[in-house]
């Protein structure tokens, strides 16, 4: 997988839309300067008021004063966020800008990267993740993480599903274990089963457990992978762009899935796709060029009415 | 507008009689490319005859026809009695290949045949090798690729028909001082020039056949490269058929199957013979069997396999993880690559005098099993630990994410998933690695070898040498400790000793045809590692996939 690209320069190098009246109306008021801009993108002030979002449920995960550098490049910039529990979020912005920066930031993802500074403060459960101490074992169990890519383990079926669950030392079933009868098969089956059928994959691979999972159609890889995340029990699920690389019907079955799991679990998704966004999530976080949080509101409110100039000709497509 | 590019029919007619005739001039080509391989490994004798013919002459017959034919194809093309696509010149290259070729032989002609000494033989030498030159480079492509091709297989065939190299003929070059001259005898010559010229033939008549210009370039180049691996492979199946013809009648003496037939041996107090009697493997050399045998060096050989695996791999898996998992890509890795490509690249005599002046001193003073297999070990490390390093980094980055996303550990990781992700590739290593050392003859000869025929007592037993004792270390092994014989050393013992006469007292076989068997029990065992080897490796990617 290809680590996000940590430049947030103009990335896109179209020529500049000078017939765009919107353009040349906020570039006259904008009061902000030094930052570099995706090819027509205006330039703009941020407002507090427009990433402060109300909402009725608890805060599952909670960002503040974020800043990520990689190297000398300002990857993230002052990012605070509230993530409500139990709902869907979707990030969305132009490439570069620091959608999955943030999202790895919330399992630590982020210090497997030598180049990357996370400063600020990100609480998963009212718990500073970013203090000595922390076991990452037990936070990326609760946070759990799909890629863009489908990336199954090359082993069978059951072992992808029951691969952490195993290591964790939750399920035993080395051959001591067996030996001393602690074997705990019946518990792996059982595991197995659940979190397929919980990723709507278990009907299609019932008879096939044993099967190499690089056997699998992509969609199917993929519904493989939330259901090996979702074997360690997390509560928080991660998503980064989990359908790009999938056909419209194996998309729109991740899509789906990812409106029933929101029942049980916090569900924070990466996508580039605005229309995906629009469907699947509760509420929406724009971040735009720079790797600024510009506007964060109900998804509704984001696509009909956003507060932010800049917003809106991204979602309508001006630019990115 | 003028346009440079030209244009052909998009679709070429069927077959006709000119495709006919380059097609069988092809397939010619390739026979005599089979019968000039044959011959040059002497499945077929030159002397000995083909349907009433003499080989020497079948082959000249041939040769001719195929000259012949060819130069036929380039004719009709260049009267343009067939349509054909032919470029201006057949190219530089063809030229100065051709032009080269003509200008050796004219000079061997001139020199050897004509016998015009001194510089005499450079001016015809010069004007062939011009001619050639000029007629492959200045004619249209039809004439130029086929005509000195034709003419070189007619005259080499002409030769052969006409018994002016006949199997009682040989050459020596002048050139050389007269005491240690290179004689080159028809036994070679004659399969070489004919596997020569039914190479540029082929070339030459695929070319007409796809009617020159691009398509016939293609063509040329596919029958050039299916000729050349044909080749590749009936070299390879003629070194190993050689040896099994000399050495396998020898190594099978006197086998016999049937219950009871075989030695008597016991396993776990219970005392049974074996239901196979093979002397060469079973017994050793000594005046008291009448079948002298080789098991000493047999067993010798494969437990110092089994050792040098034993020790290196795991040392050479765990560097690699190390480089390839926790350390910085850096200097200091790349100085480390730099180092174990040398250990790799380093002479195998210079291993056998480190085990020797470094190991036996400290194994006992004297040669032994266990100071060849560590030196040995020492020969297969670097090998196992470049090519697990690839495997290892050649495992997606997407595995590691995904194990770390679910929180299980680097070390958890490397266990689980890139260490199975990367097996096929360390298996790889160990089947090159173990190809070379188990061949090994030079640091056997200082580090391990004892005797030169070791009688069936000298047989090491490694298993049964196991003492357990009071004092620490607990376990001796004596065996490890004895000189023992191994197959490539026993061969160069046996060279060595002369392989004159008949050696073996009342054996059914002389020292020569011992040796011929030593070698293809050699090649067998070392096959036997490859066979286990490619097996283990096809078990895991078969886990991997599927």
């Amino acid at each position: 997988m290809s680590e996000p690209s940590p430049t947030t320069e103009t990335t896109e190098s179209e020529s500049t839309d000078t017939n765009d009246p919107t353009s040349t109306r906020t570039a006259a008021t904008a009061s902000m300067s030094g930052t570099s801009t995706t090819t027509g993108e205006s330039e703009e002030e941020l407002r507090e008021e427009w990433t402060d979002y109300q909402f009725a449920g608890e805060t599952h995960v909670a960002a503040e004063n974020l800043d990520v550098h990689y190297g000398d490049d300002h990857a993230l910039k002052d990012i605070s966020i509230d993530i409500p529990s139990e709902s869907v979020t979707a990030l969305i912005g132009p490439s570069g800008c620091g959608k999955s920066t943030f999202l790895r930031c919330i399992n630590r993802m982020n210090d497997r990267i030598r180049a990357a500074e996370v400063d600020g403060s990100v609480e998963v459960d009212g718990v500073e993740i970013y203090q000595d101490g922390v076991d990452l074992v037990e936070l990326r169990k609760r946070v759990g993480m799909v890629f863009q890519q489908p990336n199954p383990f090359p082993k069978s079926i059951r072992d992808n599903v029951s691969y952490g669950p195993r290591k964790h030392g939750d399920i035993r079933t080395g051959l001591i274990d067996r030996l001393l009868g602690r074997g705990e098969s019946d518990a792996e089956l059982e595991l197995v089963e659940r979190a397929l059928k919980r990723a709507a994959l278990y009907d299609e691979v019932s008879d096939r457990l044993g099967d190499n999972a690089l056997g699998l159609s992509g969609g199917q890889q993929q519904r493989l992978c939330i259901a090996r995340a979702l074997a360690t029990d997390p509560d928080v699920l991660l998503m980064d762009e989990p359908a790009s690389a999938l056909d419209p019907i194996a998309t729109s079955k991740i899509e789906d899935l990812i409106t029933d799991l929101s029942e049980e679990y916090t569900v924070v998704i990466v996508t580039h796709n605005m229309q995906q966004a629009a469907r699947i999530s509760d509420q929406t976080a724009v971040f735009l060029t720079g790797g600024h949080l510009v506007e964060y509101d109900d998804t509704d409110k984001i696509f009909e009415n956003p507060e932010s100039q800049r917003v809106e000709d991204y979602i309508s497509g001006r630019f990115g | 507008m003028s346009t440079i590019t030209s244009r052909n029919s998009l679709v070429n007619g069927g077959t006709n009689r000119y495709e006919f005739v380059a097609g069988a001039t092809i397939a010619l080509s390739a026979l005599l490319f089979a019968l000039g391989m044959t011959a040059l490994f002497e499945f077929v004798t030159l002397t000995d005859p083909i349907a009433g013919v003499p080989t020497v002459s079948v082959l000249g017959g041939l040769l001719v026809l195929i000259g012949i034919g060819v130069i036929g194809l380039g004719v009709s093309s260049s009267l343009e009695l067939i349509e054909t696509t032919p470029d201006r010149s057949a190219g530089l290259v063809a030229g100065v290949v051709f032009g080269g070729l003509w200008f050796g032989i004219g000079g061997i002609v001139a020199a050897g045949i004509l016998g015009l000494g001194g510089a005499g033989w450079i001016l015809p030498a010069l004007l062939l090798g011009g001619g050639a030159f000029a007629v492959t480079t200045f004619t249209r492509e039809d004439i130029g690729s086929t005509v000195p091709a034709g003419v070189l297989a007619i005259l080499a065939g002409g030769v052969f028909l006409t018994g002016v190299l006949g199997p009682g003929w040989s050459y020596s070059p002048g050139s050389f001082p007269s005491d240690n001259a290179v004689t080159f005898f028809p036994s070679v010559i004659v399969p070489g020039s004919v596997l020569f010229c039914s190479l540029l033939v082929g070339w030459a008549s695929a070319k007409a056949y796809a009617g020159f210009g691009a398509r016939g370039r293609h063509l040329g180049a596919h029958v050039l490269i299916y000729l050349n691996a044909l080749g590749i492979i009936a070299v390879l199946f003629g070194l190993v058929g050689f040896v099994v013809i000399k050495g396998a009648p020898t190594a099978f003496t006197e086998v016999a199957i049937g219950p009871g037939v075989g030695p008597e041996v016991s396993v776990l107090g219970l005392s049974f013979s074996l239901p196979v009697s093979w002397p060469f493997l079973m017994n050793g050399a000594s005046v008291f069997v009448r079948v002298d045998g080789i098991l000493p060096a047999v067993v010798g050989t494969v437990w110092l396999v089994v050792g040098a695996v034993l020790f290196a791999v795991p040392i050479a898996v765990g560097a690699a993880v190390f480089l390839a998992e926790y350390a910085d890509e850096g200097r200091f890795t790349s100085v480390v690559e730099v180092a174990t490509n040398g250990l790799w690249s380093t002479p195998s005599i210079v291993f056998g005098l480190f085990g020797a002046s470094f190991l036996i001193p400290r194994f006992g003073g004297s040669k032994s099993l266990i100071a060849g297999m560590l030196t040995l070990g020492f020969m297969l490390l670097p090998l196992v630990l470049i090519t697990s390093r690839e495997a290892m980094l050649a495992v997606p980055d997407e595995y590691r994410d995904a194990s770390a996303a679910l929180g299980v550990s680097k070390w958890q990781t490397i266990r689980s998933v890139v260490l199975p992700a990367a097996l096929p590739g360390v298996v790889t290593g160990i089947i090159l690695g173990v190809g070379r050392i188990a061949g090994e003859t030079a640091p056997i000869l200082v580090t391990m070898a004892g005797g030169t025929l070791p009688a069936g007592g000298e047989t090491v037993d490694v298993i049964g040498g196991f003492e357990f004792i009071a004092t620490p270390p607990f376990v001796t092994n004596e065996a490890l400790l004895q000189a023992s014989s191994a197959l490539p050393y026993q061969l160069y013992a046996l060279i060595t000793a002369g392989l004159g006469g008949p050696q073996f007292e009342d054996a059914p076989f002389t020292a020569l045809e011992f040796a011929w068997a030593n070698a293809f029990v050699l090649l067998t065992v070392v096959l036997s590692f490859y066979a286990i080897g490619i097996t283990t490796r096809y078990y895991f990617r078969r886990k991997l996939n599927r």
